[in-house]
């Protein structure tokens, strides 16, 4: 058997950040290859570097044979790779038939350009195959969320592709139309050869053969279905976190001691038994969305002083655009209900009045000012934290953060975009902290780091709980969360799906809830239909322009 | 066999070419009793009328070039101007040179302002969105400096004056107001049928495509740029067509013929049209009306009106919405 | 020897087009809007000039008030005006700041008439002094003075103050500066009023150079809006850099080679864009 794709250490850095490293990956011919990895570990960079929408930044990308890396996107496509994005690529202004139109009449799909006909007729397979046969004169843009999903599919598959590339396919599709989704891909013929990259495991362990593993831009393993499930270093990526020495599950500080007790998320229940720690953030019923879709559907939650709350939950679950509506970059629907420090908030707040009023983000992906020194993000926080000092909150300067995150004093002059990814993320806590929060808001802010720097952020959070800190943090590395919070909320599908203490999620109960909400184990009794993720809001947009290029979909391209 | 014979049904059902404005039996009305409107304007109208149809006839060949470029292709131009400031000194030219045959000087016309397209194309379209807009002004501005420096072809800022033009070898020449409007309107009407037919090709919808999203575009793997270099250049050609029009209407050339507001009054007019050829022309014809018609009644302010004008289209989305608030308030 | 004196005169003429530009770059930077009207505030500051033109230093110095009101009230209302249409695309701001544009020049022509205004120096300053055996304006070395302490200026106050750190922030990311507790539509109104300021300081300072006429606020608009895309909208140094091209480009080379130099400034462009997309990845990291 011959590989149909060959890479040889191909590699792709974002200035200071290195997305992959050294990735040698062979994909044979007829094959349904997946490729899985938490959040971060560069799946969709390795998509872009085949799709030819990234050049690679070293190592060589062979395809049937020849080298394609230096080709375009374009040229790659008219030699037989095709491709979907994370958010359906489509023309929305076109109609259905004419964003098929578009995919048949590309050059080179084998379809005769003239032939009006023959074209008519594959349209009409393509249209009958994906379902969208009712939909032929409707805008693109107008279709529902999941019939653009199938729209996309069916465009990526009328280029007739030798590899077809889809990323997240499932993203976004409610259980039915994941079960169309697998008909439909185990029904390819066998000359198509597929790479996909979910997050849907359900999804993976029914479709694949072969299956690869990312971690931190780096190739775990390759192997089987069963090879990979019982690899010890997979189940360790995924679920038990990246260092070593076991976890300090559960801090111990303000956790009763006595088993059994109710530390859901109730409100009078806890306050009764921690008098002394009050709420500093109370949220009620909290719902929010994007472009009319909801994301969020009504979440509870509440932060104690000095304590940290950790949201799980797969992707698309909803953690990001919780923490984002926190920090107003996202309007909550109407009959959300936040209080901070006892203030109940407006519906629609300013996002300098609650950074103000002592509600700091630190953003999935950091956000930082790319082209300003860390001296001058240090500078710029300060400069604004006006707020007094209050109990619980201290009263940060640049010299106490450079204390407590000491390798930012050496890169003072450095711009940030060309920090490395643990010192970027180290800035973004930094220039949270100096705008005196009360309440700490942490976005995924393990994603993309070495585990020692994991290592280093987990010891720089617990400094700060204990300092008095409210902290809630959305991960998906369970070691740091685990290490760092005291009671846990799984999100799933825009609800809280279980809130517990923190060490009860290693008691045996809560352990096979949690293999099933977040693990790489397969369901033992439901569907490979069921789906715990993947609502739009995958990747929450934290500002309209990106929401809008989440909508649309797609890159922006410049 | 069986599958196409399914969806036989639903695709006899739909506009098979899948366009939004397919013309429909009405709008085919429509258009028809407009251009038969058109035709018979200059036994109903003055002479002073009639000149301003025809200049509404220049821009609305302006129009349909910058809605090419602007609402098919998605890139908003300010430099349409350009193109035909180069199609018309390429028909006054050739007129002064004794070549007054109006079609011979359509089609050189259409020929050089496509290779003025073809030379800024590798530049121009190198960008996208508002660098577009800048640079698309920017080569307008320098086409039209050039224009001024280059006295001795274009007579500088005080132009060149030309012969009218003939119809056909042997004939009169056109001095009549109505009947220059007539051979422009026809002039019009052919430029009019063949962009429509170009709307009709793959080329126009892979135009459209790279509009609503290049990426896709690309990873299906069409030559995007190829595409977009052909969309200009025939947007360039109607532009140079519209230049050898004005040159007939107006017999007079002069650099300030390709400046910024010309460019921006066919900008605006496409804008008028949201996307729509027929909207575009629409729109010009508005444009015009309002300035030359509406204009002179305001003791030469025409260009503060078309200001507003520019307003009123920038801010209507803003007001429809004011409006409707505004409305449910009231029922309220 | 000519030639040298000329280049004196592009330095001139570049800081005239950087003191404009900046203030282009600066709108276009912090709320993401070409102002097609920016040439009109120049061509007010000229007017404005004009009308106080001719007489000692205090009158220059009245103009230069009544200029910063006039900059900043206009770049407030650019900010007002812009608000409601935030977010409906380039087209529709490029329509409005034309339409505002040609409102604007309709006014002007109705006050000032369709012919150029001389606009002289104050007497004080209308002398010339010998530069290599040639006489040359004092105003003009005086301009250049001027304008040159304002780049420097503009870039400190960017580079070194906290306001123009905030600035900075804000322009990378709106939606993160703000939740970092930044005003950011305080800032981008300020930004505004500065950049309409910039523009009619020009106007008022530069009128002896370039005096109003009509069509210079469109000749005006394009030379800087050439040099934003050549400097690249994100640097003060790269866009003096560019204005100093540019005004070379337009003194030197307009008496060198009169008929080719407007295309050498397309040969400029052509070559700062491909450079540019050469470095530039095709598609951001997700």
């Amino acid at each position: 058997m011959t590989a149909l794709l060959h890479l040889t250490g191909v590699g792709r850095r974002f200035g200071g950040l290195e997305a992959l490293r050294d990735v040698a990956l062979e994909v044979e011919a007829g094959t349904r290859h997946a490729v899985i990895g938490p959040n971060g570990a560069g799946k969709t960079t390795l998509l872009n570097l085949i799709a030819g929408a990234l050049p690679p930044t070293g190592g060589t990308v062979l395809f049937d044979g020849h080298d394609i890396t230096g080709l375009s996107m374009p040229a790659r496509a008219r030699r037989g790779i095709s491709r979907t994005w994370q958010h359906p690529a489509i023309f929305p202004r076109l109609t259905v038939y004419a964003n098929l139109d578009l995919a048949l009449r590309a050059p080179e799909t084998g379809v005769n350009r003239s032939d009006r006909r023959g074209r008519r007729g594959q349209l009409g397979t393509l249209l009958e195959h994906a379902g969208l046969a009712g939909d032929v004169g409707t805008r693109a843009g107008a279709l529902p969320y999941g019939r653009k999903r199938r729209l996309e599919l069916a465009m990526a598959l009328a280029q007739r592709p030798r590899l077809l590339l889809l990323d997240e396919p499932s993203a976004g599709l409610d259980p039915i139309e994941i079960t169309h989704l697998i008909e439909q891909i185990l029904a390819l013929p066998a000359a198509v050869t597929v790479l996909l990259v979910d997050h849907n495991l359900d999804l993976i362990w029914s479709l694949a053969h072969t299956v690869t593993v990312l971690h931190h831009g780096r190739l775990l393993t390759t192997g089987s279905i069963d090879a990979v499930r019982t690899d010890p270093k997979v189940q360790s990526a995924y679920l038990t976190g990246t260092s070593p020495q076991n976890p300090r599950v559960g801090r111990r500080r303000s956790v009763p001691s006595h088993p059994g007790a109710d530390i859901s998320n109730h409100p009078r229940q806890a306050a009764a038994e921690q008098p002394e720690q009050p709420v500093v953030l109370r949220v009620r019923d909290l719902r929010a969305g994007y472009h009319g879709a909801p994301v969020l559907l009504g979440v509870d939650l509440d932060v104690r002083q000095g304590e940290a709350l950790a949201v799980l939950g797969r992707n698309g679950a909803g953690k990001t655009t919780l923490l984002a509506t926190l920090a107003g970059l996202v309007p909550p629907y109407a009959a959300s209900r936040v209080e901070l420090i006892g203030r109940v908030l407006p519906r629609r707040p300013r996002p300098h009045h609650l950074a103000r009023a002592g509600l700091a983000l630190v953003p999935q992906g950091r956000r930082l000012f790319g082209p300003l020194t860390v001296a001058e993000h240090l500078r710029c926080a300060a400069a604004l934290c006006t707020a007094p000092a209050t109990p619980g909150g201290r009263s940060w300067t640049v010299e106490k953060v450079l204390e407590l995150l000491p390798a930012l004093a050496t890169r003072m002059q450095h711009r940030a975009d060309r920090l490395s990814g643990g010192e970027q993320q180290m800035l973004a806590i930094a220039r949270a902290l100096l705008t005196n929060p009360r309440v700490l808001l942490l976005d995924e802010p393990s994603e993309g780091l070495a585990p020692s720097v994991i290592a280093q952020l987990t010891d720089t959070i617990s400094t700060l709980v204990d300092g008095g800190l409210a902290v809630l943090i959305a991960e998906q590395n369970l070691d740091l969360a685990t290490a760092i919070s005291e009671r846990v909320l799984i999100l799933s599908q825009g609800r809280i799906a279980v809130a517990c203490p923190t060490h009860e999620l290693y008691e045996p109960a809560q352990r096979a809830c949690l293999q099933r909400l977040l693990g790489v184990a397969a369901p033992t009794t439901a569907s490979p239909a069921l789906r715990l993720s993947g609502e739009p809001g995958d990747v929450a947009p934290l500002n309209p322009e990106m929401a809008q290029d989440a909508a649309t979909g797609g890159d922006p391209g410049e | 066999m069986s599958v196409e014979s399914t969806t036989a049904e639903p695709m006899t059902v739909v506009d098979p070419a899948g366009r939004q404005r397919h013309p429909r039996p009405r709008s085919v009305g429509v258009t028809a009793a407009v251009v038969l409107t058109a035709l018979a304007l200059p036994a109903v109208v003055d002479a002073y009328t009639i000149s301003i149809a025809s200049t509404a006839l220049v821009l609305a060949t302006l129009a349909m070039s910058a809605q090419l470029v602007t609402g098919v292709a998605g890139l908003p131009s300010l430099g349409q101007a350009a193109y035909l400031g180069v199609g018309a000194y390429t028909a006054a030219l050739l007129a002064n040179a004794g070549y007054t045959n109006g079609p011979t000087q359509l089609a050189a016309a259409a020929l050089t302002g496509a290779a003025a397209a073809a030379v800024t194309a590798p530049l121009v379209l190198r960008t996208r969105g508002t660098t577009f807009l800048m640079v698309t002004f920017a080569v307008a501005e320098v086409g039209r400096t050039a224009a001024s420096q280059w006295a001795a072809i274009t007579g500088g800022d005080d132009g060149l004056h030309t012969p009218p033009v003939t119809v056909w070898p042997g004939t009169a020449p056109l001095r009549v107001d109505g009947y220059i409007y007539l051979y422009v309107l026809v002039c019009f009407l052919v430029l009019a049928a063949l962009v429509a037919l170009l709307l009709r090709t793959r080329l126009a919808l892979v135009l459209r495509g790279a509009a609503d999203h290049e990426p896709r575009l690309g990873a299906l793997g069409h030559r995007v740029t190829a595409a977009l270099t052909a969309g200009f250049l025939a947007a360039g050609a109607v532009a140079g067509a519209g230049g050898a029009l004005l040159v007939a209407v107006n017999r007079y050339l002069s650099p300030a013929d390709m400046g910024l507001d010309v460019s921006a009054l066919a900008l605006l007019a496409a804008a008028i049209g949201a996307g729509s050829m027929r909207g575009a022309v629409a729109g010009a014809v508005l444009v015009v009306a309002v300035r030359d018609l509406l204009g002179t009644d305001t003791g030469g302010h025409a260009t503060a009106v078309l200001g507003a004008v520019f307003l009123l289209v920038a801010y209507r989305r803003p007001a429809q919405e004011w409006l409707r608030t505004r409305v449910q308030g009231g029922r309220r | 020897m000519t030639y040298a004196v000329t280049a004196v005169d592009g330095i001139a003429f570049g800081l005239l087009l950087f003191t404009v530009a900046a203030g282009l770059t600066l709108i276009f930077g912090v709320m993401d809007v070409l102002n097609l009207a920016h040439g009109s505030l120049y061509l007010a500051g000229a007017y404005l000039a004009y009308l106080l033109s001719g007489g000692d230093l205090l009158r220059l110095g009245a103009a230069l008030a009544v200029g910063v009101v006039v900059g900043a009230a206009g770049g407030a209302a650019l900010a007002a005006a812009m608000r409601p249409i935030a977010g409906h695309g380039h087209l529709d701001q490029a329509l409005a700041t034309l339409g505002i544009a040609f409102v604007a020049a309709d006014g002007f022509t109705t006050g000032f008439g369709g012919a150029p205004l001389p606009t002289d120096p104050p007497r004080l300053l209308a002398g010339s002094i010998s530069l290599a055996g040639h006489g040359y304006p004092i105003y003009r070395l005086l301009f250049i003075a001027i304008a040159g302490l304002l780049a420097i200026g503009l870039h400190l106050v960017i580079t070194r103050t906290r306001h123009g750190v905030m600035l900075r922030a804000t322009v990378a990311d709106p939606a993160m500066a703000a939740a970092t507790g930044i005003n950011t539509r305080r800032v981008q109104g300020a930004a505004l009023a500065a950049g309409g300021v910039l523009a009619v300081t020009a106007g008022v300072l530069g009128a002896p150079l370039l005096g109003p006429a009509p069509g210079v606020d469109t000749t005006v608009l394009v030379l800087s809006l050439i040099v934003v895309v050549i400097g690249g909208s994100s640097s003060i140094p790269g866009t003096l850099a560019a204005a100093l091209v540019v005004g070379q480009v337009q003194t030197v080379g307009v008496i060198v080679a009169p008929s080719v130099a407007p295309f050498a400034l397309l040969a400029v462009l052509l070559v700062t864009l491909t450079a540019r997309t050469r470095t530039r990845p095709a598609v951001r990291p997700a």
